[in-house]
């Protein structure tokens, strides 16, 4: 069975790109558009793998993050995350954490703009981890 | 009478500090030197019409505050340049209070000008309690004491000028300095918004490019690999202005903490492997292996080495070396990074350190932002930069060096401290 990649973004031609280049590997893919919906479509779909954009309406990355950390949340806690960022220096993980004070618990950090490779490579590692 | 006076004022005088001490040594040596009751200083108001009581010796409050004395004909006499004597105040039609001047006990006045440079200020006033007489002589050099409380009077003005000056300034540079960061704070707006729908494009770009919606033809393939590298060089425009208007806001104190001078060129090595093996470019590094720590930002340490690098190889054809070499003296940390390249002329040497300056403005490659946001760092460090040709006089390579002192604290307030170098 394909393993199921929730992407969280609110760019609807991020999410297209990441679902033409995963859809093409195989990849069962499904998208939402914010972190609340996201955080329904994990409930919901239980996903193999999320893809997570930083800057959202309503609750962004770091909201959802936070969420799943909760206990009531525990049965998800253990799902990979790959960070999508749009911060294209080397050092965006530690800048991140940096500018917002936030320590992140993600699996992978992926720069916008997109590039295949890189995000097959971290897709398949991410999986791979999980004994995908 | 006159040395003696000059003695009784000087003295006080002298030794008086700031404008109202003065003014009060002078009324009160005028009046002890002169045997008189009291002097004083009136100023005429801002119309000229009215003369009001600046300082006095030897008259009560009640006297001081009886009221406004108006510009008659009397006074203008004395404005005029003239002194004007009254013997016998309670007889002189010319007093304008004789009931508090009865009252105050005085018995006659004597009315000099206070001259200055600006003209005419007031009149000093000298009351006696008995009816007395001033010599020629007498009133002369009073004259001449009068005109120098107008001098100080003056300055006194001259003073108050500067200092509402001096404030208006100040307000005029804070608000230019918040607009400022605002402006800044806009750019990075805007820089992010420039951002996005860039990177969107540049995705889909790349996914098409990698075939995963259908075959690509080579033509196609070309062009959108020229795309790639145009947009590329954007996003790289629009991050090193974000950085540039981060450094001059001096944002990036959360950056700052102790880092190592090695682990930070290791990095940097790393980055310059990547960057030079695809084009065959040999890196040779000679690194010192006990450089000490520095309190500055590791992102901003890397990004000023990267960017010497990533300029050098550039500039560097296959085959050719780029040597990135590091060491220390006893006070300060020394980096430079040489390339085999084709050299930059010597009369635009001075420049490339300058805001969107380009040794080829036709280039597609390169922000002309790199050189002047490694200035920024450096000179944040308290350090300098510099390049020169490693070999005067051929038209072969490059040198950029920076040496930033041991020990140095990154100053956000940098730009502020190179005014006032340069001022």
């Amino acid at each position: 069975m394909a393993a199921k990649i929730l992407v969280i973004d609110d760019d609807p031609d991020i999410v297209d790109a990441l679902f033409a280049l995963l859809e093409g590997e195989g990849y069962e893919v499904h998208s939402a558009s914010d972190g609340e919906e996201g955080l329904a479509r994990i409930r919901e779909l239980n996903p193999d793998l999320v893809i997570l954009d930083l800057l959202m309406p309503r609750l962004d990355g770091y909201g959802v993050c936070k969420t799943l950390q909760d206990p009531r949340w525990a049965k998800w806690k253990e799902i990979p995350i790959i960070v999508l960022t749009s911060v294209s220096e080397e050092a965006s993980q530690r800048r991140y954490e940096l500018e917002t004070g936030v320590r992140m618990d993600v699996d992978d950090y992926i720069e916008k703009p997109i590039d295949p490779d890189v995000v097959l490579d971290r897709v398949r590692k991410a999986l791979a981890r999980r004994g995908i | 009478m006159r040395k003696r006076l000059l003695y009784e004022i000087s003295k006080p005088v002298i030794a008086a500090v700031g404008v109202e001490n003065v003014l009060r040594a002078i009324v009160e040596s005028i009046t002890l030197g002169t045997e008189a009751k009291g002097c004083s200083l009136l100023l005429l108001n801002p119309e000229g019409d009215k003369l009001y009581h600046r300082v006095s010796y030897g008259i009560s409050p009640e006297y001081v505050n009886k009221g406004l004395i108006e510009v008659d004909e009397n006074v203008r006499q004395v404005l005029s340049g003239k002194a004007v004597f009254i013997r016998d105040v309670a007889h002189d039609p010319r007093v304008q209070y004789p009931e508090a001047a009865r009252k105050e006990g005085i018995a006659s006045i004597l009315s000099i000008p206070m001259r200055s440079y600006g003209g005419i200020k007031g009149i000093m006033r000298i009351y006696t309690s008995e009816p007395r007489d001033f010599s020629e002589e007498e009133i002369d050099f009073l004259d001449s004491i009068a005109e120098l409380s107008g001098l100080v009077l003056e300055k006194e003005e001259e003073h108050d000028r500067l200092a509402h000056e001096a404030e208006r300034v100040r307000g005029e540079l804070r608000r230019l300095s918040e607009d400022r960061e605002r402006f800044l704070q806009f750019i990075r707006m805007v820089a992010h918004d420039l951002k996005a729908p860039l990177a969107a494009v540049q995705s889909y770009i790349k996914v098409i490019l990698r075939g995963s919606v259908g075959p690509v033809t080579e033509k196609q393939r070309t062009w959108l690999e020229r795309s790639v590298k145009r947009i590329d060089n954007m996003l790289q425009m629009i991050s090193d202005i974000v950085d540039l208007s981060k450094l001059e806001a001096g944002l990036i104190a959360p950056e700052l903490e102790t880092v190592s001078w090695n682990r930070v060129l290791e990095n940097c090595v790393e980055v310059a492997r990547g960057l030079a093996d695809p084009k065959g470019v040999r890196l040779v590094v000679e690194i010192d292996p006990d450089l000490p720590e520095i309190f500055g930002s590791e992102i901003r340490l890397c990004q000023l080495v990267n960017n010497l690098v990533s300029n050098a190889v550039r500039y560097t054809p296959e085959g050719k070396r780029i040597f990135i070499r590091a060491f220390q003296d006893p006070d300060r940390v020394t980096v430079y990074v040489e390339d085999e390249g084709c050299g930059i002329r010597p009369e635009i040497l001075p420049k490339i350190f300058d805001d969107f300056f380009k040794g080829d403005p036709e280039a597609q490659e390169g922000t002309g932002l790199g050189l002047s946001i490694c200035k920024r760092i450096v000179e944040m460090l308290h350090g300098r930069i510099w390049a020169e040709s490693p070999a005067p006089g051929r038209d072969i390579g490059t040198r950029v060096t920076f040496a930033i002192p041991k020990g140095a604290v990154c100053d956000l307030a940098y730009r502020e401290r190179r005014k006032e170098d340069e001022s």
